[in-house]
């Protein structure tokens, strides 16, 4: 831009200006292990079992690095993004640092994260499958390297199916069986519980299925919007279908169970008989209810093979860090080492590092052995792109338009074709 | 009692019962009146009070019937989310309480001094641009503290003050809370001038007009001061969560924000009986400290 | 500026002005130290990026007037503005004659006044806790305590906090709810009223019901006004109770999209900082606009001692 503005020249009456124009490629130290004694940031989202078994990994880490502390901050989910941007905008972010799919290329785009493969002398990534390292690249640099293997799948609580009576359906359904076993779920009950909640719409991931259900994608590999408003609609329409006749519960009840999370929302409590998460909440679910809850398939999976896995987190390293090569050792010991598994396990998802997975397969709870089985029994499509630049508002969006369609106050192709305008608009002020 | 109208209109002098009145009200027994005051007042308080006591007893309960049952009864006693909770994070949640304390008694101690000083001279003294400056006090709590932190903590971290308890603290003794400054002014200016010209007479300055005739004459002013300072500082999210990143300077907000996670789950129990504990305190300064809002210049003799 | 009729009663009681000049810069040293080293900076640096593209990660870039031409066609900017000034003149007034009347009725000699007194503040001691969300579900939510009360009373309830047509409602009464601060300052305003108003008063016979009206309104007038003022603006700004209730998403379907929620969005969510100073800066006009408005009309039933 020839406007370019750099607020350092006209900060002298504003004190705190200096700091703003001094990020992004503002580098790092060099690429090489200290003798000296070295203190890393580490942090991550995440409630307090997180905490407590990331301490007791960076413990294992400092003692076999003497010289290297790490000071571990945990924050809640929305606080951290907040800190984290005002860090970043300071030049005073953490060096490691845990990443979101939604939030990478916002990152990344901006020349905050390091480029891994620098640091490859420190952090080795062989032991990855290929597919998994693409899940962390953007525009073929790998700015993350994911931490645990999510994948969608559908819940169902098959307490409440054999108190009303209905057959636990298989695996190999698709979205109009859903629909009648939903409807059935709902009769039989007499209405005391709907058989399904709204089945998408209230993420990304599960307009990323849908879409690649009808052979469509949200985003092209090169960031660019590909999402079909039409196609976008259908799901919208099938959805107000359900609510129509009862199957899917009602709009009020959906928001009221979103907002109550995993513990308080609909599946949880047993106010629906099927539901939507990732593979690895049941284990919250399990422990919050205590009623008999599978995985199953999403419909329509069976034939097309439309799933994908979708990193549940990533490590990534700042490039504002000045002991890069210790931060690499760091997430190396995360990752690939078997001290680190044996503490950390399934907590931030199923290892996506295969040797770990297979290490921790041995002592996995119910929940975990469940989400394992899931991931390695679903059918898979190719990878999706990761969430461009300017992307990372998609779920509020995304649920601000579906409240709009099921409260009626849009029809699904005026909302997904002004969705769609939306999202492109803030992509594009991102690049 | 003599007078004739519902027992919630304001008809009695209402600031001022006095002890002759509340004696002969003692005397006649409870009339309907006064019970039916008392029941409505229950029956508000009660209203008010249904949210709070459910968390307590929710604070009581096993997770998995925490999102089932609104109701206050308690069927089983599940005491473990308090030892739970307590010891949740590397540091028992004691640190919190202590870290929060050292924030909210130097923010009460700041905005003490600073704004009663601050409001002395906008409320009694003449000088050059008084209303500007004023105006500009105003303007200065009018911008969202989501635009402005920013370059607070680019200001902050090259004083090198960031994960330290000085941006919650400094500011305040700067009298950066423009509310107490405007809530004091208010306040200074409904004490009779009068008495400062007594004291002036009697050969006081200003320096002695404002420690020995305001000041004394403000206490509620200054109480209702420190009970707020207390509780916004005490519940304060945002500042806290910027500036302090070690774990071990966290305080309460941080901690109970850290529980709850949307997508790995959260052990409510836990979080419900922290939010308890850390209600404790604010509740005991408040039943503690409101007897000072109520040393108005008309106990203090009014002269 | 209306505060400017209003401020020139502030100390006309002084001696010379120039003597006073140099009292009162000891007095406002603190003050004057924060504003210039701590507070003016920032809020520059806000009103600068307010006229840049700043996406916070990266240097801002000069915009013009880009974000201030961007909002005219902005449609949740539009929404939120209606969500914020219902909020505003709704939960305001209701929020500050609930206190006032608690206040007069709590500081007449009640018996168990303290009592009555904390039971009414607790609700504003939870201020940002998390368990607002959860409670407010318990109350508002279709399983929730109201409907069991509507219930009772036959009338079938719905989910307040979760359709849009009520979900402002609720955090209305949210905010009403904790009308514990307002009247905490109400009942310190009441004991500042100085008993030699009340004797004078009594002694030329006036009733309880004319002492009222003539002794305790008029004198509480500043506290009134005051209580006025900051209320105002605070509820411009209210973004705590909104975020946590609607777990930051301002829903459903934008219902409960306060201003400040909207530019903390923009601001962090979509890394649109520059936008959401201008946002900012645009609050801060309409707030000292209604404070002017709040000064000006101040000089025709504030009463001051002084």
């Amino acid at each position: 831009m020839q406007r370019r503005l750099i607020l350092r020249g006209i900060g002298a009456s504003a004190v705190a200006l200096p700091g703003l124009a001094a990020c992004g490629t503002a580098g790092g130290g060099d690429m090489e292990l200290s003798d000296e004694p070295v203190t890393l940031r580490l942090t991550w989202w995440g409630a307090d079992t997180r905490a407590e078994l990331t301490d007791q990994a960076i413990a294992a880490f400092e003692s076999e690095h003497p010289n290297i502390t790490v000071k571990g901050e945990f924050k809640d989910w929305a606080g951290y993004w907040d800190a984290l941007a005002t860090t970043t905008a300071a030049n005073d972010s953490p060096d490691v640092i845990q990443m979101d799919e939604l939030y990478l290329a916002s990152y990344g785009d901006r020349g905050t994260l390091l480029d891994l493969a620098d640091a490859s002398d420190y952090l080795d990534t062989s032991a990855f499958e290929e597919a998994t390292l693409a899940a962390g690249r953007i525009d073929g640099t790998q700015y993350a390297i994911p931490i645990g293997a999510g994948m969608l799948a559908c819940v169902v609580n098959a307490d409440l199916f054999a108190q009303y009576g209905v057959e636990l359906p298989d695996d190999t359904w698709t979205w109009d069986d859903y629909a009648a076993v939903a409807d059935e779920l709902t009769e039989k009950s007499g209405g005391a519980v709907n058989g399904s909640s709204v089945t998408g719409g209230t993420d990304a991931g599960s307009i990323r299925y849908w879409a690649r259900l009808h052979g469509n994608e949200v985003y092209s590999e090169d960031g660019e919007v590909t999402l079909d408003p039409t196609v976008l609609a259908s799901l919208w329409e099938y959805n107000l279908a359900l609510v129509e006749s009862g199957g899917v519960e009602s709009p009020a009840q959906s928001v009221e169970s979103q907002g109550a999370g995993i513990e308080g929302g609909s599946l949880a409590t047993g106010k629906i008989a099927m539901g939507f998460a990732y593979n690895t909440q049941i284990t919250p679910l399990l422990a919050a209810g205590g009623a008999d809850l599978r995985l199953l398939q999403l419909p329509g999976n069976a034939e097309a093979a439309a799933n994908f896995v979708k990193p549940s987190m990533y490590w990534a390293i700042s490039s504002q860090s000045e002991h890069p090569a210790e931060a690499a050792t760091l997430v190396d010991f995360l990752v690939n080492h078997e001290a680190a598994a044996d503490i950390l396990g399934t907590e931030r998802g199923i290892p996506a590092n295969p040797a770990m997975r297979e290490h921790v397969a041995a002592d996995l709870d119910e929940g975990g052995r469940m989400a394992v089985d899931y991931l390695e029994s679903a059918a898979t499509g190719p990878a999706v792109a990761v969430t461009p630049n300017g992307g990372s508002g998609f779920d509020p969006m995304i649920q601000r338009y579906t409240q709009e369609v099921l409260f009626g106050e849009r029809t699904p192709q005026e909302a997904a074709e002004a969705f769609i305008d939306e999202l492109k608009t803030e992509i594009d002020a991102a690049a | 009692m003599t007078d004739t109208v519902a027992p919630t209109a304001p008809t009695a002098a209402p600031s001022r019962p006095d002890p002759a009145d509340r004696r002969r009200a003692r005397g006649s027994g409870p009339s309907i009146r006064s019970i039916l005051k008392h029941a409505v007042l229950i029956l508000c308080a009660l209203v008010m009070l249904y949210p709070v006591l459910w968390m307590v007893v929710s604070s009581l309960r096993p997770n998995d019937v925490i999102f089932r049952d609104p109701s206050l009864l308690l069927n089983d006693l599940e005491t473990g989310n308090y030892a739970e909770g307590w010891n949740a994070f590397a540091d028992p949640f004691s640190v919190y309480l202590v870290n929060s304390s050292i924030v909210v008694l130097g923010a009460i101690i700041g905005n003490l001094i600073s704004c009663s000083m601050a409001a002395y001279a906008f409320a009694r003294l003449e000088f050059s641009g008084k209303r500007w400056w004023f105006a500009i006090m105003l303007l200065t709590i009018m911008l969202p503290i989501h635009v402005i932190i920013v370059p607070q903590y680019v200001l902050f971290s090259q004083l090198g003050w960031v994960n330290t308890f000085l941006p919650l603290i400094v500011p305040k003794l700067l009298a950066t809370d423009a509310f107490f400054v405007f809530l004091m002014v208010q306040f200074i200016r409904g004490i009779p001038i009068e008495l400062d010209e007594a004291a002036r007479i009697d050969g006081a300055g200003h320096p002695r007009i404002f420690a020995q005739v305001i000041l004394p004459l403000m206490v509620p002013a200054l109480a209702t001061t420190a009970i707020f300072t207390f509780i916004w500082t005490w519940n304060d999210f945002f500042s806290q969560l910027i500036y302090l990143t070690d774990p071990d300077l966290y305080t309460v907000p941080l901690a109970l924000r850290a529980f709850v996670d949307a997508q790995a789950g959260t052990n409510w129990g836990a979080a419900l009986a922290m939010s308890v504990v850390s209600l404790v305190p604010i509740f005991l300064v408040f039943l503690f400290g409101q007897r000072f809002l109520l040393r108005g210049i008309a106990t203090t003799g009014g002269k | 500026m209306s505060a400017t009729t209003e401020l020139r009663h502030l100390g006309k009681h002084g001696s010379t002005a120039k003597r006073q000049n140099k009292t009162a810069f000891l007095f406002l040293l603190p003050w004057f130290l924060g504003l210039f080293v701590i507070t003016l900076g920032p809020m520059l640096a806000s009103l600068i990026l307010s006229f840049t593209d700043y996406n916070l990660l990266q240097p801002a870039e000069f915009s013009g007037l880009e974000n201030f031409s961007r909002m005219l066609g902005d449609e949740r900017l539009h929404r939120s503005l209606g969500v914020t000034f219902t909020y505003v003149l709704v939960s305001v007034p209701a929020q500050l004659s609930l206190a006032l009347a608690l206040a007069i009725v709590l500081d007449r000699g009640v018996r168990g006044l303290a009592f009555y007194r904390s039971m009414f503040y607790l609700p504003s001691l939870l201020g940002a806790s998390v368990a607002i969300a959860v409670l407010w579900r318990m109350v508002f939510g279709a399983d929730g305590l109201f409907n069991d009360g509507l219930g009772l009373l036959g009338i079938e309830g719905r989910g307040w906090i979760s359709e849009p047509e009520t979900a402002l409602g609720t955090l209305i009464t949210l905010n009403v709810w904790t009308f514990g601060s307002p009247m905490v300052i109400f009942l310190a305003g009441l004991r500042q009223i100085p008993a030699m108003y009340y004797e004078a008063a009594s002694a030329d016979g006036a009733s309880r019901w004319r002492q009222f009206l003539s002794v305790t309104l008029p004198l509480l007038t500043p506290i009134i006004f005051f209580n006025l003022v900051l209320q105002i603006i605070h509820a411009f700004q209210s973004f705590t109770q909104a975020f946590i209730v609607s777990g930051g998403t301002g829903g459903p379907a934008d219902s409960t999209l306060f201003y400040t929620l909207y530019l903390y969005q923009r601001g962090f969510g979509n890394f649109d900082m520059g936008y959401a100073s201008a946002l900012a800066w645009l609050l801060l006009l309409v707030i000292g606009a209604f404070t002017a408005i709040n000064f000006w009309a101040s000089k025709y039933w504030v009463f001051y001692n002084d």
